[in-house]
């Protein structure tokens, strides 16, 4: 049985454009070039890759923030593209983000209890007093409490800012929360307090999460179904099991293999890539990872990998599973 | 038994701010063998830093002070030369890398000028033959068109090509001690497996030791012999490599390594550690780590626990192995 997902992605893309010197001809920063996956309700979908290669561009199109150069997104059967700015207001609360970096997101100058009733205000939700509730509401649901409220976003620490994050984000009973390496910026002791937290709140209001990161293990412990994405491109999906023990793409091998394993007594083979990842205002023909690839061929060079289920509801793009 | 290269002993280095005195650094013994990786493990802001720049007196430009403790290099008391041997010692015998080449290294001198400058200053080579040298240094540590990357400028390169200058400019001198601070944070996955195969190669090549400090315990597992596990500016742990992961005894080094997510480990849920790490300030009595402690008792927030043997070659600042000594007295 297939449930219908809350949100689907249809090959968009966002080309940036920009000028090569100073009387160049113009050129494209192609941030993301044709991406498309389904997110469920309830699950975590988890987007991986390097950095630069697109997830927070691709993040912030499905928040609508950016709007895609082509391609749909469609949520809950409506195409947003399609949608007057009112209908698109309405949805907007259905959507939330939480970013990396928390401080930078706050307004120095409110206090926590403005923050986290401001897209309240904006949606014209509730009344003071019951306004007021909430706040507090929302302040224990993530582990603070009332009297943190009254104070401003530098008296806290990195892990209770992101606390405040959450807490905003919830604010206005989201489905869906796009979270852009909500961890990454924080110590390990405090990013396994927000990665716990963030499984409660998903548990016991049903949220639907897409988990940006670049840290594969935090990835593999949140996400249900993951994307790896390379220079603006999806190689591979899959449900999380699959892609862990069983990655199909040779960038996802690779990438696998890099990641440093906290344990002394497992050494293992590495798959070492060679060079660098290639600008994606010039991204190399055909299979974009060809210059990195241990297991190149002409092919390769030239076409374009089709995106396609290699196995049961496991996606890939590389040549060496075309046939 | 290797040679001991470098004894920290009871270093204490403090900051003299308006609010007040910050003891970044406050106890902290670390011993370091020749050839040896040793990790410096712990969250951000509990003096894993200013422990290294306190070895490379590189505090001038800071509020900062070592106010107690020694540092023996080699037999010689760091503390006492004059800048002009410190001089000597930086560059020469002690090297270091930082997670940011950018910092250190000057944006308008091309890459072969800043390596030039690093080894005709330490090594007396001058002219063409440093030219020769420097190309040599940069195809060694895996730069691609070397020959080209010399007449670069650092805004030019990626990350991980910048930090493979600098450990080219590091190494060139065949250094008896690295120290690396956090030298892959600020990279990629795939570019760090670049950068550890490279440290990991040299050193073995050259016999360097490495100061290793990183907050990330799958690049400590993979690197180090021997790990320093720090809280609010004290060693809590010091063990073997295989010893501190598989015999845990300090509660922080157990709550670490409870709380990272490790690769196909089908966790649930992570243990975590309650809390904050305290403001420096208002550091409290008794055993630092107590306000966040799941085994804490009473005992805990009076008295301070030392750094004392718990195991061979095992050491851990924890009231749970001391409660004799403390009835004792
Ligand atoms: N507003 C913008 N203008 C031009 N280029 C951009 C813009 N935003 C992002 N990019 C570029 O698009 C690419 C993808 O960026 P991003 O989505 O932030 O990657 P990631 O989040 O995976 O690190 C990068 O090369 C980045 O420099
Ligand atoms: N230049 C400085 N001025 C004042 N305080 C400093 C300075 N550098 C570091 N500190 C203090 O020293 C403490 C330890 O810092 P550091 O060694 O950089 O930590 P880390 O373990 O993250 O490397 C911090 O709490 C910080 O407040
Ligand atoms: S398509 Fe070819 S170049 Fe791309 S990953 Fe697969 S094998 Fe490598
Ligand atoms: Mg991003
Ligand atoms: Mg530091």
């Amino acid at each position: 049985m297939t449930v219908a997902p809350l949100i689907e992605v249809k090959n968009i893309k966002k080309y940036f454009p920009y000028k090569k010197g100073l009387f160049g001809k113009k050129g494209f920063v192609k941030a993301v070039d044709g991406v498309s996956f389904s997110v469920n309700k309830g699950e975590t979908f988890g987007l991986v890759g390097e950095s630069g290669c697109g997830k927070s561009t691709t993040g912030r199109m499905i928040m609508n923030l950016l709007e895609p150069t082509e391609g749909a997104i469609i949520f809950e059967g409506h195409d947003l593209g399609s949608l007057n700015e009112n209908e698109v207001r309405d949805l907007r609360k259905d959507f939330q983000m939480i970013f990396q970096d928390p401080y930078a997101s706050l307004n120095p100058r409110m206090r926590v209890k403005e923050i986290i009733a401001e897209p309240l205000v904006i949606h014209g939700l509730l009344n003071g007093k019951q306004r007021e509730k909430r706040v507090h509401e929302l302040l224990e649901v993530v582990g603070l409490s009332s009297y943190h409220g009254e104070r401003y976003p530098h008296e806290f620490s990195g892990g209770q800012r992101q606390r405040i994050g959450i807490a905003r984000a919830l604010a206005v009973n989201p489905k869906l929360i796009i979270a852009d390496e909500p961890v990454s910026a924080l110590d390990v002791s405090i990013q396994s307090q927000i990665l716990n937290l963030l499984q409660d709140l998903q548990e016991e209001f049903g949220l639907t999460y897409v988990f940006i990161a670049h840290d594969l293990s935090v990835v593999e412990h949140i996400s249900s179904r993951i994307g790896v994405m390379y220079l603006g491109r999806m190689v591979e999906l899959a449900d999380k099991d699959s892609l862990y023990e069983e990655p199909l793409h040779p960038y996802t091998q690779s990438l696998i293999s890099a990641v440093p394993i906290p344990n002394p007594r497992i050494k293992r083979e590495r798959i070492v890539l060679q060079g660098d990842i290639p600008s994606p205002s010039n991204p190399p023909s055909g299979c974009t990872f060809h210059t990195r690839c241990p297991f190149v061929t002409d092919l390769c060079k030239s076409q374009i990998p089709a995106f396609k289920e290699t196995r049961p509801g496991h996606f890939t793009a590389c040549h060496l599973y075309n046939d | 038994m290797r040679d001991k290269l470098l004894t920290i002993e009871n270093l204490k280095t403090h900051f003299f701010s308006d609010d007040g005195i910050v003891p970044a650094v406050d106890g902290v013994n670390i011993t370091i063998k020749k050839g040896e990786t040793v990790g410096i493990v712990g969250e951000s802001g509990c003096g894993k830093s200013v422990t290294s720049l306190s070895v490379m007196r590189l505090l001038k430009d800071t509020p900062g002070r070592v106010v107690g403790g020694s540092i023996q290099f080699k037999g010689k008391d760091l503390l006492s030369l004059s800048d002009r041997e410190m001089r000597n010692i930086r560059g020469n015998e002690i090297a270091m890398i930082f997670q940011e080449p950018m910092t250190s290294l000057n944006p308008v001198l091309t890459i072969g000028r800043q390596i030039k400058e690093a080894v005709g200053l330490h090594l007396g080579l001058e002219g063409k033959k440093a030219h020769e040298h420097v190309i040599e240094m940069l195809k060694l540590v895996g730069i691609p068109r070397a020959e080209e990357i010399v007449n670069e400028y650092p805004h030019q390169l990626s990350g991980g090509m910048r930090q493979r200058v600098m450990i080219a400019m590091a190494m060139s001198c065949k250094p008896k001690l690295l120290i690396a601070d956090e030298p892959t944070t600020a990279l990629d996955v795939t570019i760090q497996a670049q950068i550890l195969e490279l440290m990991k190669k040299l050193s073995a090549e050259e016999e360097t030791a490495i100061m290793l400090i990183t907050h990330d315990l799958g690049v400590v597992a993979e690197m180090c012999d021997r790990v320093v596990v720090m809280y609010a500016g004290k060693v809590v742990e010091e063990a073997d490599i295989y010893e501190l992961f598989e015999n845990p005894k300090h509660p922080y080094t157990k709550g670490l390594l409870q709380s990272i997510p490790k690769l196909r480990e089908k966790k649930n849920r992570l243990g975590s550690i309650p809390g904050t790490v305290p403001n420096p300030l208002e550091r409290p009595p008794g055993c630092k780590f107590a306000p966040r402690c799941s085994e804490v008792f009473d005992l805990c927030r009076e008295v301070e626990p030392e750094l004392l043997p718990v195991g061979a070659d095992h050491q851990c600042r924890c009231l749970l192995y001391q409660r004799d000594l403390v009835k004792e007295a």
